[in-house]
């Protein structure tokens, strides 16, 4: 399979995943052996330094991934710049997952402080994936200022909802110079699949994993239907058609047909 | 004059579905894609309460969606049960015949660093009514030795001004916790004889004060067994909603505190008994899926155990309700409340644990502060 570029890295894996809601550290360690992610999105406020059994960074290091500290917490691009800098102060990664949902209700990202940040970031040398509005102007902006990834989201964040943006999303991967990467929403493996074959180039996936009922038997099952669905795009899908086609076409009486 | 319940608030057009509701009205109601008042009164009608097992479900379902399988932990800290209140039901009130303290700059940073040493990352900072010994001043100077410590700063002390209330979050608080009591103008006055804490519409209007003077989350309730459960909880449901609405980049979380029966000396006139309580939080649950829901020591361990995870997404633990109390102060029967359980934190977290959530202390961090 075609490595994943992303930020002068190459990686196996299409899939990222996320931390927040398991049920235990163990049952997140073991679901993210299980998914083959090499990259892994962590709160910075979930960083615990002084109580380690309350600690998420200690755990995800020891893994040897790829860390994408995030900035969820933050209302706006002041504070989500602070949180970039001291995540990456603490983790040693570059790669910075900048969310800013100020709206602690339903997590919508605020297109205009994500704007914001990113640009700071990305001037500042992190390696910036910024959680947005499936926008495609949005995302075409965030190219410009250097973003190395834009991450539209699917549905809200832990609905479940699946691919509820995809129209949109098809537009973004259509105008995009960096790689997309689907965030939030996703509930099933074939929703995960059918991004893939939309033509994203990874997909960001926590909710649906943490909260099933076997979390490593999902993360396993999110890896194969994100291999399956970028394999189908590369082996490249039948066009769809919305009429049937005939055997016998209608134009094998012309000459030369 | 009592207060005035003002029309925003209002419940009466909702009232009557609290009792007529039908068990087809509920089954319809727990899974409604956008429910609203019709919904959130149906849930509290006895329909709903002969189907408990069902909305149980539902609350754990969205619990799940929204929180994850964790619950996140805090600890009170009381600074002060110097009051100018008259609550006939409050263990602080200002004409309880006890003696009265305060913490003193050392002890605060003592008992803050032994809350630090038992983990904790969000500490509640409590007082009474606004007095002389406990003012304005003081919680500022509490909150700034707190932030030191504590990822989270939280406040549940008295009324005050929206510029208050930003010198307490340029302090370093991050929300501030105000319970109504009661939205009942008639029964809150009754309730609260004397002391500033008569005044009804200053409380109400303090949630949005909190909100306007930068606070990120605000915390409501009514202390359940004051008045008519189903009216203060559907007054509680409009005005969070009216709250999220008008201040959008702003939390909301809801407490379930309830006078429990035959106990400190006071009958409250409306008991709520377990069933009607768990009713309420499965209600707000399915009607607010993702706003916080927190229930205190002040109930039993097999009613918290029970709600852990399914409704409830956060809970204080190992709590003293005297002031001095991590101290090695005794937990006097002068404490606000009692505490009904009493379990460590190794115990809680193993019980936690056991039901398959983690617990959580430190789900903020300082850096978000200005």
């Amino acid at each position: 399979m075609k490595k994943f570029h992303l930020g002068g890295k190459d990686f196996e894996s299409r899939l990222i995943m996320g931390t927040g809601k398991f049920s235990s550290v163990e049952v997140m360690i073991e679901a993210i052996k299980a998914s083959g992610a090499e990259l892994v999105t962590v709160a910075l406020r979930r960083f615990n330094r002084e109580r380690p059994a309350d600690d998420l960074l200690g755990p995800l290091t020891r893994l040897g991934i790829t860390l994408v500290p995030n900035t969820s917490g933050a209302r706006n691009a002041a504070e989500a710049v602070r949180a970039a800098q001291l995540g990456r102060e603490l983790s040693g990664s570059p790669f910075v997952k900048v969310e800013i949902h100020p709206n602690p209700h339903h997590l919508m990202p605020d297109p205009i402080e994500t704007y914001e940040a990113c640009r700071e970031l990305a001037k500042d040398g992190f390696i910036v994936l910024p959680y947005m509005p499936a926008d495609p102007v949005l995302a075409k902006r965030l190219e410009d200022v250097g973003c190395a990834a834009v991450m539209p989201l699917g549905s809200a964040i832990g609905t479940g909802q699946g691919l509820s943006t995809a129209e949109m999303v098809k537009l973004i991967i259509a105008d995009s110079g960096i790689p997309v990467i689907v965030d939030a929403g996703l509930r099933a493996p074939s929703e995960a699949a059918a991004a893939m074959e939309m033509g994203c180039s990874a997909v960001l996936v926590n909710s649906a994993i943490a909260a099933a009922g076997n979390p490593p038997a999902m993360a396993a099952a999110f890896s194969a239907a994100v291999k399956a669905g970028f394999s189908a795009r590369v082996a490249g899908l039948m066009s769809r058609c919305d009429h049937a086609v005939a055997t016998s076409p209608l134009t094998s009486f012309l000459a030369g047909a | 004059m009592p207060g005035m319940l003002p029309p925003y608030l209002d419940p009466t057009p909702w009232l009557p579905l609290t009792r007529t509701a039908t068990s087809a009205d509920v089954s319809r109601a727990l899974h409604a894609a956008q429910p609203g008042e019709v919904e959130f009164a149906t849930l509290l009608s006895p329909a709903a309460g002969a189907q408990l097992e069902a909305l149980a479900i539902r609350a754990r379902e969205l619990t799940r969606r929204h929180f994850g399988q964790t619950l996140t932990l805090y600890i009170p800290l009381y600074l002060s049960d110097y009051c100018s209140g008259g609550c006939v039901y409050c263990g602080f009130a200002a004409d309880r015949p006890q003696s009265r303290r305060r913490l003193e700059r050392d002890e605060m940073m003592r008992e803050m660093d032994a809350l630090k040493a038992m983990g904790f990352e969000e500490v509640l900072l409590l007082t009474g009514e606004r007095t002389p010994q406990a003012d304005l001043g003081y919680l500022r100077d509490a909150v700034a030795e707190a932030a030191q410590r504590f990822s989270a700063v939280t406040i549940e002390a008295f009324p005050m001004a929206s510029e208050e209330y930003r010198v307490l979050a340029e302090a370093g608080a991050i929300g501030v916790t105000i319970y109504q009591e009661t939205y009942e103008p008639v029964q809150y006055e009754q309730m609260h004889r004397w002391g500033p804490k008569r005044d009804y519409d200053n409380r109400l209007g303090a949630p949005a004060r909190v909100l306007e003077g930068g606070m990120r989350t605000v915390g409501m309730g009514t202390l359940l067994g004051l008045s008519d459960p189903r009216f203060d909880s559907l007054c509680l449901y409009r005005h969070a909603m009216q709250l999220r609405r008008r201040y959008w980049q702003s939390g909301v979380s809801l407490s379930f505190p309830r006078v429990c029966p035959q106990e400190g000396g006071y009958s409250p006139p409306f008991p709520v008994d377990d069933r009607t309580l768990a009713q309420i939080i499965f209600a707000f649950r399915i009607c607010m899926p993702d706003v916080p829901l927190v229930l205190s020591t002040r109930e039993a361990p097999d009613f918290r155990d029970g709600m852990a995870g399914v409704g409830i997404n956060k809970m204080s633990i190992a709590s003293r309700t005297t002031v001095g109390g991590y101290q090695g102060a005794i937990e006097s029967p002068d404490g606000q409340f009692h505490v009904n359980d009493d379990r460590d934190i190794e115990t809680f977290c193993a019980m936690l644990k056991g039901k398959g959530l983690e617990p959580v202390f430190k789900n903020w961090d300082k850096v978000y502060r200005e």
